[in-house]
């Protein structure tokens, strides 16, 4: 008879699906599948795109599990890296851009860095709002538009007409306070199964 | 483009590297960097964990999303490329009989799977236990009446290595000589049990006769050479393999 999961840290669930359980790709999925689709919809802004993405990360998973290496971060930051590059690729490919484009120009709304809340956990994605806000704004706005828009840096310093290596030391020092103000505080990781 | 970067070049681009915002082949250099900067590799898997918390929403994923995965993953490639020792699996291929014997043999011969009739492999193994300085476990099983063996053999046939399956999953190799590889790397036996591929271990040094001990019931065994340490999951084919027959 298998074992419950429910309880297993993400390293042995990585374990598992090595093993060919799929009960342990499904616990990772139930885990993390909500924040790799969000992240995936953030960048491409279509959902059938994005779950095309969570689809290709997950199925990585299962079919190249040693590819997670836990000693270089959790399980979670290695799924949302994996759907981040991911959905980057089909956004600079086949004139992707130019339509998400067309489409955000139809939108009213949606400018900002505002996180989507849209289930639970809110207090989590109000730290991480707080801390965005608190961050300089030369800085948020290279994050946002490298992270969330995907333009490379050398686009971002086009777009904010500012040098390339401002640029870079920008985001390089927005990502460290980051770290400093959510990771090395006590929020922590809220997701991290250890 | 630059061919080459400094490392504080590499320091300046991590930021951005770690976020897919540089070019793909400045993202070339970085990786190669990477391989032996442990330094920066920590830097970048700090900034990936740093993004990581910007995707949180608490946005759920949309409800069918994982039958549809769950559905793909029959199809997916498996790690290990068992196909052929599965595709035998599928076809409930008959145990041996005296009448089935010749059809059965040369079905198993393209297959690479070699079910070893109970008369023969007893005295065979005797021969190889005498040969070896005898494991007396390893013998006990070998004529244990209740013991499946299994031949698993290279896609040409030049390498074989002979195998003992106790009802209770204990299993030995025998003639497990297979060419000496450098430091780097490892073999490592694998054991097909349902739909999933277990690793039943990594082999030590060169030794006639290996222990390892499957957790289900087995169908079919392989080994591959892996890097030092083995691997969770083996995407290298199999050096040899064989099939249980029940």
């Amino acid at each position: 008879m298998r074992d419950d999961l429910t309880q297993s840290s993400d390293a042995t669930l990585v374990v598992a699906i090595g093993r060919w359980r799929d009960d342990a790709l499904a616990e990772a999925y139930r885990r993390h599948g909500g924040a790799v689709y969000g992240l995936a919809r953030r960048v491409v802004r279509d959902e059938g795109i994005a779950e095309e993405v969570v689809q290709e990360v997950f199925l990585r998973l299962w079919t190249s599990p040693d590819r997670f290496d836990p000693e270089r971060g959790s399980l979670r930051t290695w799924l949302l890296a994996q759907a981040h590059g991911r959905s980057i690729d089909r956004l600079r490919s086949d004139g992707a851009r130019r339509q998400r484009e067309e489409r955000d120009a139809k939108r009213t709304a949606t400018a900002g860095y505002d996180l989507e809340r849209e289930a639970m956990d809110l207090s989590v994605a109000d730290r991480v709002n707080e801390v965005m806000s608190s961050l300089p704004t030369a800085e948020r706005q290279a994050l946002e538009l490298a992270y969330f828009e995907g333009y490379t840096y050398r686009e971002v310093a086009v777009i904010l007409d500012t040098p390339e290596g401002t640029i870079k030391s920008r985001i390089r020092a927005g990502l460290k306070r980051l770290r400093v103000d959510l990771i090395d505080s006590e929020t922590g990781q809220p997701w991290h199964h250890t | 483009m630059a061919s080459h970067l400094t490392h504080s070049e590499i320091q300046e681009l991590l930021g951005v590297y770690a976020i897919d915002a540089v070019d793909p082949d400045e993202a070339l250099l970085i990786d190669e960097h990477l391989r032996t900067c442990p330094r920066c590799r920590a830097e970048v898997t700090d900034h990936r964990e740093a993004a990581a918390l910007l995707s949180f929403s608490g946005t759920s994923a949309p409800a069918d999303l994982w039958g549809r995965i769950a559905a793909d993953l029959e199809a997916s490639p498996p790690p290990l490329d068992l196909s052929r020792a599965r595709a035998l699996r599928r076809t409930r291929l008959p145990r041996l009989s005296l009448v089935a014997a010749a059809a059965a043999v040369s079905v198993i011969g393209l297959l690479g799977a070699q079910v070893v009739q109970q008369g023969n492999r007893i005295d065979e193994l005797s021969a190889v236990f005498d040969q070896t300085g005898l494991d007396q476990a390893a013998a006990a099983a070998a004529v244990d009446p209740e013991a499946r063996t299994v031949t698993l053999e290279s896609d040409d046939g030049s390498r074989v290595v002979r195998a003992i399956v106790l009802p209770n999953g204990q299993g030995y190799l025998v003639q497990a000589n297979l060419p000496r590889l450098g430091a780097e790397q490892t073999y490592q036996l694998w054991g097909v049990m349902g739909a999933q591929t277990v690793s039943l271990g990594v082999l030590g040094e060169a030794r006639s006769i290996v222990p390892f001990v499957a957790s289900g019931p087995l169908t079919a065994l392989a080994i591959t050479a892996e890097r030092s340490g083995g691997v969770i999951a083996s995407t290298n084919a199999p050096l040899v393999q064989g099939f249980l027959s029940a």
